[in-house]
């Protein structure tokens, strides 16, 4: 949509955006990334501003790249942000074949970082609504911090376009939450700045005439400065419509130049001048001339890598104009153009034949772009042309079978369920259909995807029943059919479907369905109470992947090992060993990136559980140096920061929180309940209950009724954010409460019908629910909390065990009884949550230590530091509470930072406190401070 | 603007409508607040025909939050999406309103009935009918197909999704006391005259038949998603239509509704 870079009016009205936009840009959050999105229609100046922008901020030394979405309907996927690279530096391989769409992903980012490099990137897209679902994915990516950039985004989506039910309109209103992100809303000009562009560029105009340019173009930049041009050039009646103003010049244009124009308002812009001259077949010099002509009537802007019409809006006005059998000879040419060149966009080409009215002669493009989009995992582009080949081809042609096949895979990959089903109809009553057998499988693995589980277990016993199932396809199908019954909890039915296809398989199946087979058969096991059996068999998948060395066999089987032993076998640590040999195992192969990235995950996460917070960090970390996309990387964002709320790290756990939301922008309903439950707990410790309690509320209208972990979770961290205001003397809130009492009462109803190892949690949550509520109603009743501590110690999850303890200390200590063992407890729990490194939680050891008077360790003096009150004649009497608790920190040494965490306040707070604790005692040195400190104490 | 249509309550108004809720509780939070300050707006205050159905509206939005802490949906992720994203069309379509002929991105089935806010007074059932109207035939099939691209699945018929949509009308059934049988019947035989589509109306009853076409609508929608062309014809298309028939509902012919 970009004009003539010299030809631009002046800029009216737009001063202070274009200064805010810039500020936006340049206040990164803390992922070190900031975006900002400017909407408004078509015509109000966005492509302008982006312009002004981008040279604004390179002339300040920043590096920028423009790309712009394609209006094509199809094009190839990551089209904006490869074709702004390739902008900057032609000789830019083509992205090939990638392992998996995160390695993709982790590619462009590496050439982003090799443009920027050590600047800072300014990525501007314009026509952001035309983007295809691969630039937005790679947009939150970046976005997210994910790909190692320090970035800013800067995009400019017509506002038209986000009415409709346009996929950017939620994630726009997703982003806009976070403090990094902008969404600009560039509102048409005003009759104050209409009349001061219409004076700039016609100058001396009657009030009245600029009045009547106001009406007319509504305060659309575009439209008056067309409308200002038409007084100074001395039209006497103005047009009405943008359409006259443009149909009007268009009859003054010389033939020639006419014949440009409508051949640049047909093609895909840029256009570039070797296409134009074959497509125009003008020679040279009139070609020249022409041009000219166009660019001299503002009609055409050029540009080194093409043509382009000076604006979207004129295009439109011309489309109209063009005779359909005109603009059908023109597509022609461009095509043909296209395909002498050699090399062609096979989706520009694609588009082309098919208005050209030959669709048979875009059917190879469109198969290609297929491929090309399928080797680039942009699924939903994939998908597209395959749908796009099926409407170009008649009903009876033989390819159609082999089309619908791929149609219908890709649909499923991409999530359009119905539609794979459709196909798949379609497919079915070809007369060359694949067999019965292969026809119920697929339908199957579709509809269980589409979740229409109780379907696609009857279209699975088809598959198995059918005629001309091979031993093959049995295996598959049973071992297909024992995951799904595993995952819909029928273990009774899966243990017997599982053992079935085990013996299939073992005779006939492939590596994959014999480790399918025996997960389920593993998991169905341990849900029956036969654990050790379970184990068993999965063990014996993992030698049966080992023996057959496939990445894919190896992933899956150690994952579900260790998933078994994590999860419902309760036997963390060697679960966490598992995971940590499978991602070795295939690291020293040196695939299976995403397999290895998860088997990380389980194993931070598994650490986490245990208490081994140090260890699960390096884990993690370790994960992260993967580059994970998509829904791993939100799982592994997750797990860290639950260790950074743990550690009371509150600035990185924001920052993986905010990156986290970045993602879920895209979709991923899964992982945003435990995203709120992190939400909830960080606001929990820094006393923001409001906040607390709007996370948990969210999560609880948004829980299914029969997950009850996760409803315990919230209904926890729920009732503890009411205890903790409680006790904090601020407000409760009784509604809430309410609510959150009634799905402990849920939950107390439903675990019985859960499976035995899920209960144990279950149990775990409704003791803590339970001695919160005890909290909140000021009972200082130590006995729920000796039930919980109990509870989670056997669960070895000693986090929850500590904060019980900690809790039932000081419920005992406040009711004066049985004080002895209450100090034993938090003394324990002192203990674990120092070796953890749970600064918050220690903290509240300490203070509840303080405020009872009670030592937490025999060497160590932590009866009340600080005495009750200043006394006067103190040497620190001159400071304030807070400043001697800074001082106190200062004289054991820590650092600014340290003293942060420790407090809950910022370094800079920090900063300021230790100026003023230097100023009040005259000293200069921190270590002059600490004398002055200990020799008062 | 110097003069705005919200009259004395353009500074609250333009406040409220500040922030974006992303949650069913912030949701019913803003229409809360919506009700208080249209019942605000002269000359009609809480007579005017937005205040009848933002109060419907409101009721029936808590009964959808009641039912979701009571766990009574299948997929209350995607219940409680659609919700929000349905609201924010409401939310948008207020936004967008500064007076008739100055409101270019106001859905035209919503500029009937916010032009009616200053008078003549109208009965409120017809009032609180042409705003479920133009929330249902219009805003929804829009905020499903948002919501459903957004949860990366698709409109299935019978899934739980559908199940949950669905459950929606019973909430309805106890909102509206007024819509009593015959009332249904003669809307039913209105909304049939606008679309068209006799076969469908033999298998709904009013708001829940409309909420079918809402779905017959996304799911055609869903299709074309894509193509943002066919897209903003479908949605000029639905746009005519919702607004004739809330036209009809707001003239003296809705009178024979009440």
């Amino acid at each position: 949509m970009a004009s003539d870079e010299g030809d631009d009016g002046p800029l009216v009205g737009r001063t202070d955006t274009l200064a805010e936009v810039q500020s936006d840009l340049r206040n990164v959050g803390p992922g070190g990334t900031a975006a900002v999105f400017v909407t408004g229609e078509s015509g109000v100046g966005k492509s302008r501003l982006l312009r002004e922008t981008a040279r604004a901020m390179s002339a300040t030394g920043v590096a920028v790249l423009s790309g712009t979405c394609l209006d094509i309907g199809d094009a190839s996927p990551l089209h904006p942000v490869l074709q702004a690279l390739r902008q900057h530096d032609p000789e830019l391989r083509q992205i090939d074949q990638t392992d998996d769409p995160g390695a993709l992903l982790d590619r462009v980012s590496r050439d982003l970082r090799a443009v920027a490099g050590d600047k800072h990137l300014l990525l501007v897209l314009d026509d952001l609504q035309w983007a295809d679902r691969s630039t937005r994915q790679l947009l939150l990516y970046l976005l997210a911090g994910l790909g190692g950039i320090r970035l800013s985004v800067l995009a400019a989506v017509r506002a038209e376009a986000l009415h409709g039910a346009h996929p950017l309109r939620r994630v726009l209103a997703e982003l806009r939450r976070l403090r990094s992100v902008r969404v600009v809303d560039l509102s048409p000009l005003d009759r104050d700045q209409t009349l001061e562009l219409v004076n700039a560029i016609a100058g001396g105009i009657e009030p009245e005439d600029s009045d009547r340019v106001f009406k007319r173009s509504g305060g659309n930049p575009f439209v008056v400065e067309e409308l200002a041009r038409d007084l100074r050039d001395g039209r006497i009646e103005l047009s009405d419509t943008l359409r006259e103003i443009f149909l009007s010049r268009v009859d003054e244009l010389p033939p020639k130049a006419h014949a440009v124009v409508h051949a640049v308002a047909a093609g895909v812009e840029p256009v570039e001048h070797t296409v134009l001259a074959r497509v125009t077949k003008l020679p040279e010099d009139e070609l020249i001339e022409a041009i000219r002509a166009a660019v001299a009537h503002r009609f055409v802007a050029s540009a080194a890598e093409g043509y382009r019409l000076r604006h979207r809006l004129v295009a439109e006005v011309l489309e109209s104009e063009v005779l359909p059998a005109e603009a059908a000879a023109l597509h022609r040419r461009y095509a043909e153009a296209m395909e002498g060149s050699g090399g062609a966009d096979h989706a520009r080409l694609a588009h082309h034949w098919q208005k050209a009215g030959e669709p048979a002669r875009a059917l190879p493009s469109v198969v290609a772009a297929a491929r090309s989009a399928e080797q680039m995992y942009g699924f939903t582009e994939a998908h597209r042309y395959w749908s796009l080949a099926l409407d170009l081809i008649a009903g009876d042609a033989p390819e159609r079978t082999e089309l619908l096949a791929h149609a219908a895979e890709s649909a499923h990959q991409c999530g359009e369920h119905q539609r794979a089903l459709t196909r798949l109809a379609e497919l079915a009553n070809r007369s060359d259909a694949p067999g019965r057998c292969e026809l119920h499988l697929r339908r199957a693995r579709y509809l269980a995807a589409a979740g229409r589980s109780a379907t696609a277990e009857v279209e699975y016993e088809l598959a198995l029943q059918a005629p001309d199932c091979a031993p093959r396809q049995r295996a598959s199908a049973a071992a297909y059919l024992a995951e799904l019954l595993v995952h819909l909890g029928r273990y009774a039915d899966a243990y017997e479907r599982a053992t079935e296809a085990l013996d299939l398989a073992a005779e006939n199946g492939t590596t994959a369905d014999l480790v399918r087979a025996s997960a389920a058969l593993g998991f169905s096991s341990a849900f029956r109470e036969d654990p050790d059996a379970g184990l068993a068999v999965i063990r014996q998948a993992v030698e049966i992947a080992e023996r057959s060395g496939h990445p894919d066999d190896l992933g899956v089987a150690y994952l579900h090992l260790a998933e078994l032993l994590a999860g419902p076998l309760n036997n963390v640590e060697e679960g966490v060993l598992v995971a940590r040999r499978g991602a070795e195992r295939l690291a020293s192969l040196g695939v299976g990136r995403t397999y290895q990235t998860r088997l990380l995950a389980i194993a931070g996460n598994g650490l986490f559980r245990v208490g081994q917070w140090a260890e699960a960090d390096q884990v993690l970390e370790a994960a992260m140096r993967h580059r994970p996309s998509g829904a791993d990387a939100v799982e592994l964002l997750l797990a860290r920061c639950r260790l950074w709320v743990g550690f009371g790290d509150i600035d990185a756990a924001h920052r993986d929180l905010d990156a986290v939301a970045t993602l879920l922008a895209g979709g991923g309903a899964r992982h945003v309940l435990p995203m709120l439950t992190l939400r909830a707990g960080l606001a929990m410790w820094q006393g923001r209950w409001a906040q607390a309690r709007a996370a948990v509320q969210r999560g609880l209208t948004e829980t299914r009724s029969d997950d009850l972990v996760l409803l315990g979770v919230l209904a926890w961290h729920g009732l503890r954010a009411e205890a903790e205001a409680r006790a904090a003397g601020d407000q409760v809130d009784p509604g809430a409460i309410r609510r959150l009492k009634t799905v402990v009462e849920r939950m107390a109803e439903g675990v019985g019908t859960a499976a035995n190892p899920v209960r144990a949690v279950i149990d775990g949550y409704i003791d803590l629910c339970n001695a919160e509520i005890s909290r909140i109603e000021e009972r200082h009743d130590p006995e729920p909390w000796i039930r919980a501590a109990v509870a989670w110690d056997r669960r070895s999850q000693p986090y929850p065990a500590a904060y019980s303890r900690l809790r039932r200390a000081e419920a005992a200590l406040t009711r004066k009884t049985r004080k002895a063992t209450a100090v034993v407890a938090l003394r324990e729990a002192y203990a674990t949550t120092i070796a953890m490194g749970a600064r918050p939680l220690a903290a509240e050891i300490v203070a509840t230590a303080h405020r009872f008077r009670v030592a937490l360790a025999d060497d160590a003096d932590t009866v009340p530091i600080n005495p009750p009150g200043p006394e006067p004649d103190d040497e620190l009497g001159v400071l304030t509470q807070r400043e001697r608790e800074v001082l106190a920190a200062v004289a054991e040494g820590l650092t600014n930072r340290e003293i942060g965490e420790r407090l809950f306040i910022s370094e800079r707070t920090v900063g300021v406190h230790v100026g003023h604790i230097f100023d009040k005692l005259q000293v200069r040195t921190r270590v002059q401070a600490s004398r002055v400190f200990l020799t008062a104490a | 603007m110097t003069q705005s249509v919200w009259g004395p309550v353009r500074q609250e108004m333009s406040d409220l409508l500040q922030s974006h809720p992303d949650d069913v509780p912030a949701v019913v939070d803003q229409l809360t607040k919506l009700q208080d300050i249209l019942g605000r707006v002269p000359p009609l205050l809480a007579d005017n025909p937005l205040c009848d159905f933002n109060k419907l509206y409101l009721t029936i939005t808590e009964g959808v939050l009641e039912r979701l802490y009571g766990g009574k949906f299948k997929d209350p992720a995607f219940l409680s999406r659609l919700d929000v994203e349905f609201a924010a069309r409401y939310f948008d379509a207020l936004r967008a309103w500064a007076g008739p002929d100055t409101s270019p991105h106001c859905p035209r089935v919503w500029t009937g009935l916010f032009q009616r806010i200053p008078g003549p007074d109208c009965r409120p059932l017809p009032s609180a009918c042409a705003g479920v109207n133009a929330h249902i035939n219009f805003d929804l099939p829009f905020a499903l197909v948002t919501t459903f691209d957004h949860l990366g699945t698709d409109p299935i018929d019978d899934s739980d999704q559908h199940h949950d949509y669905l459950q929606i009308n019973e909430i309805f059934a106890v909102a509206i006391p007024g819509l009593r049988r015959g009332y249904l019947d003669k809307w039913q035989l209105l909304i049939d005259t606008m679309n068209g589509r006799l076969d469908d109306w033999w298998q709904g009853e009013a708001v829940e038949y409309t909420r079918n076409v809402a779905w017959r609508n996304a799911q055609k929608l869903w299709g074309i998603r894509h193509d943002m062309s066919a897209t903003d014809k479908e949605r000029a298309h639905l746009d005519r239509v919702a607004a004739q028939l809330g036209g009809l509902l707001l003239s003296p012919l809705g009178e024979f509704l009440q």
